[in-house]
């Protein structure tokens, strides 16, 4: 679907981070994994470090550490939210949904809506396709867009396909509505027949935990995992991408009335660098305009990658000046969700990690 | 070996690292080779649709048994 919504404009980001960092060398090295294998992975894929959640720590903790620094920093737009949406694949509980959690945990006015939106690292785009709906149609002021994962623990350590891609961490987006702003432009698609390309293949309602053992096996390649585990095929994965970000960007950038000279940047989500520096040559973007390092210092971060790349990347210039931006988020369902906005000056956060409770 | 398969593979080998290290020959068995691994298969699929505009899934590039397989998908 495509769509143009009027009137909307990004007040704030925050990213909060997992505190314990893990190397993927280091990591490969213990494990037994041979030394040159390892450096031609990290070399290629761009494995290098990632930072992950500590022992208790979820989604929902990361997101909540953003959001209360971004609404303390963002008092105005803070005291109009309307509605908390909340993108993950890694809630606290199958019930209640970790915006209702946040929504409570906050303090949040019961006059407040808060629903939750189960995807990954398409989902910011999603989510924020959610909030410009609200507050262009809906009657919401402000929305409290939160998007994060923990999804470093969905793998199986002995998966060395998947395991070492994920970092984990929680991002907090203000929307506010703002007739003097928008419009922001959406090209939002699925590709359900092949969903299973990523899966965690049970622990849901159709194969519940403890219906069966759950057990382990080794594929081709001597990768383990359980059906509990979170698999990639990573070859149909990349196909994926290949194939359907390129056309996203060029259909949301045609929406916009967008050619690349007049484009400040093409924010990806931060899969990997492999894949970035394939997407951004089809894209048609130059490498200087497609921020491609961050997985190398926080791994894949899900729904989180793209706010995490717009602070991290372009946040000087961003909490400056007017910036014309594209992203496009893809991941599980297959989804994906391409979004071209005008944003800054905007109020943005140090990425900070979120330190274990003593 | 046709020139042209000559030059699909020279081409193959110089952006596939795993092939890189093997003999040249076209009868070399993937199998056999150490890096020969998922990662290998997405340089290929790679190459493919950077050189040809070819789209290879990962189960056509895997049932390859040679290096004359492999040369054969991408022509």
């Amino acid at each position: 679907m495509q769509t143009s919504l009027p009137a909307v404009r990004l007040a704030g980001l925050a990213v909060t981070t997992g505190p314990l960092v893990r190397d993927f060398l280091a990591d490969g090295l213990a494990a037994g994994q041979e030394p040159g294998a390892l450096e031609r992975t990290a070399r290629t894929v761009g494995l290098r470090r990632r930072l992950v959640a500590a022992p208790g720590q979820t989604a929902l903790d990361l997101c909540a550490d953003a959001a209360t620094r971004l609404l303390a920093a963002c008092p105005e737009a803070a005291a109009q939210v309307d509605a908390v949406i909340f993108v993950t694949q890694t809630p606290d509980h199958a019930q209640p949904n970790n915006a209702s959690l946040l929504h409570g945990r906050l303090g949040f006015a019961r006059t407040v809506a808060a629903y939750d939106v189960a995807l990954g690292c398409s989902g910011w785009v999603y989510g924020l396709q959610q909030a410009a709906l609200l507050c262009a149609h809906g009657g919401a002021r402000s929305v409290l867009l939160c998007a994060g994962d923990t999804l470093s623990r969905s793998t199986n350590p002995r998966d060395r396909a998947t395991d070492p891609l994920f970092g984990d961490a929680g991002s907090a987006t203000l929307v506010v509505r703002d007739p003097a702003a928008g419009p922001w432009h959406f090209v939002l698609g699925a590709d359900g027949a092949r969903a299973r390309v990523i899966e965690v293949p049970a622990g849901g309602a159709r194969s519940p935990r403890g219906r069966e053992p759950w057990v382990e096996r080794a594929d081709a390649d001597g990768n383990v995992r359980h059906p509990g585990d979170l698999h990639m095929d990573g070859a149909e994965v990349f196909n994926f991408t290949l194939r359907e970000v390129p056309a996203a960007v060029a259909d949301v950038m045609a929406l916009a009335g967008w050619t690349e000279p007049v484009v400040d940047a093409l924010v990806l989500h931060q899969a990997n660098r492999f894949v970035l520096s394939s997407l951004g040559r089809k894209c048609g973007f130059p490498a200087a305009k497609t921020p491609m390092d961050l997985v190398e210092r926080f791994g894949n971060q899900s729904s989180a990658s793209i706010p995490c790349a717009l602070v991290e990347a372009l946040g000087p210039e961003l909490g400056r000046r007017p910036l014309r931006l594209v992203a496009c988020g893809f991941g599980v369902g297959l989804s994906w969700g391409a979004v071209a906005l005008t944003a800054g000056p905007l109020t943005l956060l140090p990425t900070a990690p979120l330190l274990p409770s003593p | 070996m046709s020139s042209s398969e000559e030059r699909r593979w020279a081409a193959l080998r110089a952006e596939v690292d795993a092939l890189a290290a093997a003999p040249a020959g076209l009868d070399t068995a993937l199998a056999g080779l150490p890096q020969w691994d998922s990662l290998a298969v997405l340089l290929v699929i790679t190459h493919a649709e950077q050189a040809y505009g070819r789209t290879l899934t990962g189960a056509q590039v895997r049932a390859c048994r040679t290096a004359r397989d492999l040369v054969a998908l991408l022509s």
